[in-house]
């Protein structure tokens, strides 16, 4: 069994979009305030994992939190406003925001990305938050894109992430989308995809973009196609709507059934 | 959230983590809060464990109301699987044993009907002004090569209140579809949840044997409207929650459809 803090952990790791604070505060009246301190960790984790945004003081603009723009010590950097800033994992609220210069050999190309990229995503996505960083000691360049849909008055929310790295013409990444519905229930829909494509190792921004936009029309296409697929195919094989007969059952004449017709089977495993 | 119950956070708790580690968070909040332990097994429902019955070699389903301790009491030979040492099980009255045998007949044939395969258990037992009791049904496929396996288990736990020549009854359904698919083009998939859905209804009784068709009746319309209900959210809910997310056709060119579009309306009013 886990201990008690990595059992709490685990369940911060599982927070649906949107929902971290009900999350920790149910947290709290189960386990005690003090059961939160020890969250740090998992709280970090999960907004770096989460590409989670946040909106800094004096701008409208939100900005994402994750591994690939840590400045570590709780500081993250945005290209786009050129600042960096101070995040309080626990309460998701941005501080002490500085001018920040990128240093970078590709920061051109970043530059351009990021461009490029905010057009393709007000194409494709009603609301979305994007990040173009350099990584790997500015090796290779990270880029980012999370869009958020809350609706808890309707019991619903959802992400979907996109988180590629290009580096000497290769551009690889994954896809994930995680939707919570929970109106007398609680359905989770949870997906990754690994992608991966060539291009030339001097591809320019818009090449990048345009790879991506077309690897992201083809996996939603994909994930259309298999919400109808398991409709069809592994639903339909659990329960039928109704009987072959097409009628529902006459309960009276319940036990002239197995009288009527072999429907066995049922003793047989 | 003004001073919350532990109970309702743990409630609430798994109401938002992933469904398919109920189980696994439900022993988890037990260890953490043990003083939540009996409550939290009696209302969350977790998918159905499956023994077999030593006596008659048929498989049965397990749930907190076919528990003594470590044993589960199997609806075939109405005996404890493993059998309980000191022998001071609480046993079901005569008549109720008896209609419990009926139910399980019934839904033997149900769950043939509509399942084509799975396992079925009705448990039965005594209240003060009746008898209640709860109906479950499992079924899981595991498709070979690499599809994921998907399963589906529905648990209807009811109360009968006797009343003259009618009897009240109270149901509450709850049903746990796990989906998923792996695929090279799709990447995984995971669709895994429970919806649950109560209604109270009165209907005529004559005999026991009106109890068993009622019972059976309530059932068969509650998962006929869940099974639409779930084909609805798993299908459709989260398919549109996942277009709100993310627009296939161009956002612009989807807006310029929609104002024409409406200007045309406007004008064919006027």
């Amino acid at each position: 069994m886990p201990s008690n803090s990595e059992a709490l952990a685990s369940f911060v790791e599982s927070a649906p979009p949107g929902e971290l604070s009900n999350v920790t505060n149910a947290i709290n009246t189960i386990a005690g305030d003090s059961s939160l301190q020890s969250l740090g960790p998992a709280l970090e984790k999960y907004n770096e994992e989460q590409f989670t945004t946040v909106t800094l003081p004096g701008s409208s603009q939100p900005v994402i939190v994750s591994s690939h723009n840590s400045l570590g010590e709780g500081r993250y950097f945005d290209v786009e406003s050129q600042s960096s800033f101070a995040f309080d994992h626990t309460t998701q609220k941005a501080s002490a925001v500085q001018s920040y210069a990128l240093e970078s050999k590709n920061a051109d190309l970043i530059k351009s990305i990021l461009k490029s990229l905010t057009t393709h995503a007000n194409e494709h996505y009603p609301s979305s938050s994007l990040g173009v960083y350099p990584v790997q000691n500015d090796g290779a360049i990270a880029i980012l894109l999370v869009a958020n849909k809350y609706s808890p008055n309707n019991f619903w929310n959802g992400r979907w992430r996109s988180h590629y790295t290009f580096s000497s013409g290769q551009l690889t990444g994954n896809i994930r989308v995680d939707v919570h519905y929970y109106e007398d229930g609680n359905v989770r829909l949870l997906t990754e995809k690994p992608v991966s494509a060539s291009l030339s190792s001097s591809a320019s921004a818009s090449e990048i973009v345009r790879q991506i936009a077309s690897i992201e029309r083809k996996y939603q296409e994909d994930l259309n196609k298999a919400f109808g697929s398991l409709s069809e195919g592994a639903f339909k094989g659990l329960r039928r709507q109704l009987p072959i007969t097409r009628q529902k059952i006459e309960w009276e004449k319940i036990s002239g059934y197995r009288l009527g017709q072999d429907i066995g089977g049922g003793r047989a495993r | 959230m003004a001073s919350a119950d532990p109970f309702d956070s743990a409630l609430d708790l798994l109401r938002r983590l992933n469904p398919k580690d109920t189980s696994r968070n439900v022993s988890l909040l037990c260890q953490i809060a043990p003083s939540l332990t009996e409550d939290l097994l009696e209302s969350v429902d977790v998918p159905l464990s499956v023994k077999r019955c030593s006596k008659t070699g048929r498989d049965f389903l397990c749930c907190d109301y076919n528990r003594d301790g470590d044993s589960w009491r199997s609806p075939w030979s109405n005996e404890f699987e493993p059998p309980i040492e000191d022998g001071e099980a609480v046993m079901s009255s005569e008549r109720v044993r008896k209609m419990e045998v009926k139910a399980n007949d019934a839904f033997d044939v149900y769950r043939e009907l509509y399942f084509e395969g799975g396992i079925s258990s009705v448990y039965l037992w005594d209240v003060d002004d009746g008898f209640a009791g709860c109906v479950l049904l499992k079924k899981s496929v595991s498709p070979g090569g690499k599809g994921k396996a998907a399963s589906w288990d529905s648990i209807h736990v009811f109360e009968a209140l006797d009343r003259a020549r009618t009897a009240h009854y109270k149901l509450t359904s709850t049903v746990i579809l796990n989906l998923g698919t792996e695929a090279e083009a799709l990447g995984s998939m995971d669709l895994s949840g429970n919806m649950v859905r109560q209604i109270e209804q009165d209907m005529p009784v004559e005999d026991d044997g009106s109890h068993v068709a009622n019972i059976g009746r309530m059932v068969e319309d509650m998962e006929y409207k869940m099974r639409n209900l779930l084909q609805e959210v798993y299908f459709g809910k989260a398919k549109d929650i996942v277009d709100d997310l993310r627009s296939i056709p161009s956002i612009k060119e989807t807006e310029k459809d929609k104002a024409t579009h409406r200007e045309m309306i406007s004008k064919m009013g006027r």
